[in-house]
């Protein structure tokens, strides 16, 4: 959201994250509520649903929604209804948000007659003559107003009131089908008895009656008599009344603007939320340059317990608030991997028990996480989705529990039915490998080269780290809890909810490949594993987990044995070698071609004349440089691929195009992250003395068209790295003492090494630590003081009372507000 | 004065039901019949990953210790057991630490007697998130439980530092080690009743809570 008023350097973003708990004493006595929802509101317009509870006392619905706020709001409602009608509503001002942040609240749920959530603005000119005998009152425009059942037909009442409680009313014309009329009125007010003479100012001391208020209130007709009250301004006359926009209010609003008005109103229960509110003002990008630069060098650091990333994630109290603005900062300039791995290598160094690496909340595994929450989204749907879509379209029995089922004769048929939705999404995640997007391949690979080196003797642990992340964090929880991965919209019973868990549960126990240990655990998922632990099912899981974290780097491990990822016959040109054909053998004809059993495995591509033969040829996979389709012009054969290696190019016809395909996208993700990757290549072959794409007759020279980028596409370039910056930028000036008792400590460890007494934190290398701090501390500071400059220059020119800030404006307010909280940092810290 | 429930007698090996509902439902026909000695007390060990939570139960259950790590991601036990004197069943939830399952930790939570938060002595980093779990929990009776002891070698974090946490969170503390021959594994499970047993008012509470028709003025 830009200011309105003209304001390009500088932006709020806003974000909300709200999760509804349950509710209770929800005044139906103590009678049931039957399908009880609740919905989210930005002042009155609906913005999210939540599932529907059949039958509850105290229903709990325990959804979260986050979302970006689109555009200026008032109130946040909630609101609980039983079918359509509503039995209550929470109401917060916006103003009030963050002092919700963070905790659980129980929130009176109030009934929604009392016309709490008002919404819109007018412009009222007032103005006094003839010394305050008359008063002239002119309603121009109004706006945003509320839309009741689709339909707003404004009018306005003007009241005057005075001093002995007579009243006056005028009424404007009724507009109709807009929500923001303009009206264009004049009234004119002759205070009672004077008769138009000029009053005589007796200090307050006037027997006769004087102006005491004037009250507009707006509402909509709905037909005749009928109308619906939209919202009302009280302007106290008593001073000098300003001609200005204000914010309609709620009924019975008296003279104080922060009253909270709806308290008088009886509960009708509670609700139990945790909202977590939080506005970013984001500068302009210059201004976070530094910040940016010393987040990226954080990778080379050393010790890492000296860099930015590793600091920020032990200063700031939860993980996952630094580690969630980090990672898109870092994915979007490419430093995730790198960063990482720096912090990996320190954590494993600390790990004492091979098991358990990653496996606890650490900064790696949150960084992970939200890596593989960031850039694996697209490509958890297209996995999960189809088999969970059919689980939830049949939702069979599954109860497998004796302890569970009334009796004991159904659960072979609920086995059956078990073990066909396991196989559907065991099916559907090894299938899915090539599809595994590069960024999460790239960590899982980095992941597992520094678990083999810090732990060589274990040989499951190549394979456990990846499945740690990749089964334990990413599918086990999307499959338990399909609504909250937007895997789905529809409702979830307790008998499906009691599948998912199920189908979790085994395909985590398969994914981590340990079936044969966990014999100790609930026995009736002994059978089940059992069941799914098939030869065919371990060979694709270990495949499946190879290929999502391939590389044919020189760390590849030698002494474990390959794994067979793909083979078939296929077709390749006999000459292969560029100099050879060079020497005038350039005539391709159908004997050229022969056909050959290619083999990949997790090491090598090689290939034999026939099935289980000795290979004739061996190409390690670190040797290949790329791997593209090849025109058809070159020989002209469709179906044809070249294998790119430093001596020599490899062309291969597949049979067909969805072979070609699967080999090409195979290699592809097995080679990408080869030091040695091209980046240019030839899309043809080079015929007599000529590369057929470029023209070119060197045959040495480089490529003339870059290299295929990945199968998917990192969704970076929706990151907003300045409002990601401006996050961590808000984070650091809330926890500043924090900072300030670790460089403290800093500065202590370097005067009495080894007192551990005074340490918050791990420090390792106090001076580092210190440089590092300080310099970030001093970057914050200034980024504040830029803040405090530009908030003050708002404050200083918005006018309260004009359009962008109505007379009663919350956000106004919010502004202000925030200036005083930087002021108080500036007085404390600094 | 509370309502007679009807209620159907069944050992814990024959402990059946179909739905959550149902559970709660023979559970409560056991609690609440003042006749019968067989309360059933739902517990749920709660701990980021890897401290041993699993551990703790396979050793309380089955008086083995597993050194292998299946990750969980929910097992339930059930299992007769005797504490001071007085017979109950023990139905415990076994959970999964990470926290990416913590948006769906909310369902068992609100559904436990009795908690214990474990972490482990050997990695200061699931001590720092006991509060976590604590702020999720909140109201019900807790027990914190500093598991691995055993590796005395490795250890991180202090005694002192455990019983402070604790007296901070207002929970009872205990040393626990899962591996043979097993500390206090017993014990702990033992100390979560006896913490149940002593709210009784909580409890009640809990109970008119969720079944307002025993409520009988």
């Amino acid at each position: 959201m830009t200011m309105a008023d003209g304001k390009p350097n500088f932006r709020v973003v806003e974000r909300l994250k709200i999760k509804i708990g349950d509710a209770k004493n929800l005044g139906k006595g103590h009678s049931t509520l039957r399908d009880g929802h609740c919905t989210i509101t930005l002042d009155q317009e609906e913005i999210f649903r939540t599932a529907t509870i059949e039958k509850a006392i105290d229903p709990f619905w325990g959804e979260e929604f986050e979302f970006e706020i689109p555009r200026r709001f008032r109130y946040l409602g909630v609101c609980v209804y039983e079918r359509d009608r509503p039995l209550g509503r929470v109401t917060v001002r916006r103003d009030q948000l963050t002092s919700f942040n963070d905790k659980d609240h129980w929130f009176p749920l109030r009934p929604l007659n009392v016309e709490s959530e008002v919404q819109g603005k007018i412009h009222i000119e007032i103005e006094f003559c003839e010394s305050r005998g008359r008063l002239n009152v002119r309603l121009n425009e109004a706006c945003e107003l509320a839309i009741t059942n689709g339909n707003c037909d404004p009018f306005a009442d003007v009241t005057v009131r005075y001093t002995n409680d007579k009243t006056e009313t005028q009424r404007t014309k009724v507009k109709k089908k807009t929500n923001s009329p303009v009206f264009d009125e004049a009234f004119a007010f002759t205070l009672p008895g004077l008769g138009g003479i000029p009053k005589q100012h007796l200090s307050g001391q006037s027997p006769t009656a004087d102006w005491a208020e004037l009250i507009v209130t707006l509402y909509h007709e709905i037909s005749g008599s009928n109308t619906v009250f939209l919202g009302q301004v009280i302007i106290p006359l008593q001073g000098r009344p300003v001609s200005a926009w204000y914010f309609l209010q709620p009924r019975n609003r008296k003279s104080s603007l922060r009253e909270d008005q709806s308290s008088n109103y009886p509960s009708v229960g509670s609700l139990r939320l945790k909202i977590h509110y939080t506005a970013d003002h984001v500068l302009p990008s210059h201004n976070y340059e530094r910040l940016k630069h010393l987040l990226m060098n954080s990778h080379s650091v050393q010790p890492i317990t000296a860099s930015t990333v590793y600091l920020l994630g032990e200063i700031i109290p939860n993980k996952i608030d630094s580690a969630q603005p980090l990672v898109r900062i870092l994915l979007h300039h490419g430093q995730i991997v790198q960063t990482i791995r720096s912090l990996a290598i320190w954590e494993i160094s600390k790990v004492t028990d091979a098991n358990t690496i990653f496996r606890g909340n650490s900064m790696v595994s949150k960084m992970m996480d939200e890596s593989m929450h960031i850039s694996g989204m697209r490509y958890l749907h297209e996995t999960l989705r189809p088999p969970i879509e059919r689980l939830l379209a049949e939702r069979r029995p599954c109860e497998i529990d004796p302890n569970r089922v009334k009796e004991s004769t159904v659960i072979e048929h609920n086995f059956a039915n078990l073990q066909i939705y396991v196989e559907d999404v065991i099916k559907a995640i090894t299938t899915s490998a090539l599809k595994c997007p590069t960024v999460m391949c790239q960590l899982f690979h980095t992941l597992k080269e520094v678990a083999i080196t810090f732990f060589p003797e274990n040989k499951e642990i190549k394979y456990s780290v990846v499945s740690g992340f990749i089964f334990l964090r990413f599918f086990a929880p999307a499959i338990l809890g399909p609504r909250l991965f937007d895997l789905t919209k529809e409702q979830i019973d307790s008998q499906t909810n009691r599948t998912l868990t199920l189908v979790s549960k085994t395909i985590q126990s398969l994914g981590n490949l340990v079936c044969s240990r966990s014999n100790f655990k609930e026995e009736y998922m002994q059978r089940m594993i059992q069941a799914v632990y098939t030869e065919q099912n371990i060979t694709a899981v270990r495949q499946f987990l190879e290929i999502i974290s391939a590389s044919a780097g020189p760390a590849q491990c030698t002494q474990d044995t390959p794994v067979t990822l793909k083979e078939g016959f296929l077709r390749k040109i006999t000459t292969w070698m560029l100099t050879k054909r060079a020497q005038g053998r350039n005539k391709f004809g159908r004997k050229n071609f022969k056909q050959r059993y290619f083999k990949l495995t997790t090491r090598d591509l090689s290939y034999a004349k026939q099935k289980g033969k000795e290979s004739l040829c061996t190409i390690t996979l670190s040797d290949i440089l790329a791997v593209e389709r090849l025109q058809q012009e070159s020989f002209n054969k469709n179906n044809m691929f070249q294998i790119i290696q430093p001596e020599r190019i490899l062309y291969i016809q597949a049979n067909n195009c969805v072979e070609e395909k699967e080999w090409v996208d195979l290699l592809t993700k097995m080679c990408f992250s080869n030091s040695k990757r091209l980046t240019l290549y030839h899309p043809a072959a080079f015929i007599n003395g000529t590369w057929l794409c470029c023209k070119s007759n060197i045959e040495r020279t480089t490529g003339c068209q870059e290299v295929s980028t990945s199968v998917d596409h990192i969704q970076t370039s929706s990151v907003d790295v300045d409002r990601e910056l401006s996050r961590i930028h808000a984070l650091c000036v809330a926890h500043i003492d924090r900072f300030d008792s670790v460089l403290k400590a800093c500065e202590c460890k370097a005067v009495y090494p080894g007192d551990r007494l005074c340490l918050p934190i791990l420090i390792e290398d106090p001076k580092t630590t210190f440089i590092t701090l300080s310099t970030l501390r001093e970057i914050i500071y200034t980024l504040e003081q830029e803040h405090r400059t530009v908030l003050r220059t708002i404050a200083r020119e918005t006018k309260y009372g004009s359009k962008q800030a109505p007379i009663g404006d919350d956000n106004y307010l919010l502004l202000a507000g925030r200036k005083d909280l930087s002021a108080h940092h500036q007085q404390k810290v600094w | 004065m509370m309502a007679m429930v009807t209620f159907v007698h069944k050992l814990p090996s024959s402990f059946a039901y179909t739905t959550q509902q149902e559970l709660t439902r023979n559970r409560r026909a056991i609690t609440q019949a003042p006749n019968h000695p067989l309360p059933t007390y739902k517990l749920v060990v709660v701990g980021d990953g890897g401290v041993g939570k699993s551990a703790i139960t396979i050793q309380f259950f089955q008086k083995m210790f597993v050194a292998d790590y299946d990750p969980t991601i929910e097992d339930s036990y059930i299992q007769h057991a005797v504490v001071d004197d007085d017979s109950c069943v023990l139905d415990v939830l076994d959970t999964a630490g990470q926290e990416e399952f913590s948006a769906m930790r909310e369902q068992y939570m609100r559904k436990g007697d009795g908690f214990m938060i474990v972490y482990s002595v050997t990695d200061p980093n699931s001590f720092t998130n006991v509060p976590n779990f604590f702020t999720q929990i909140l109201r019900y009776p807790m027990l914190l439980v500093a598991n691995k002891v055993d590796l005395a070698h490795l250890r991180k974090v202090t005694e002192k530092e455990g019983r402070a946490m604790a007296n901070r969170l207002n929970l009872m503390y205990m040393e626990t080690s899962a591996k043979d021959p097993p500390q206090n594994i017993d014990r702990a499970f033992h100390e979560v009743v006896r913490i149940i047993r002593n709210h009784p008012k909580e409890l009640s509470e809990e109970r008119r809570r969720r079944r307002p028709k025993c409520l009988v003025m």
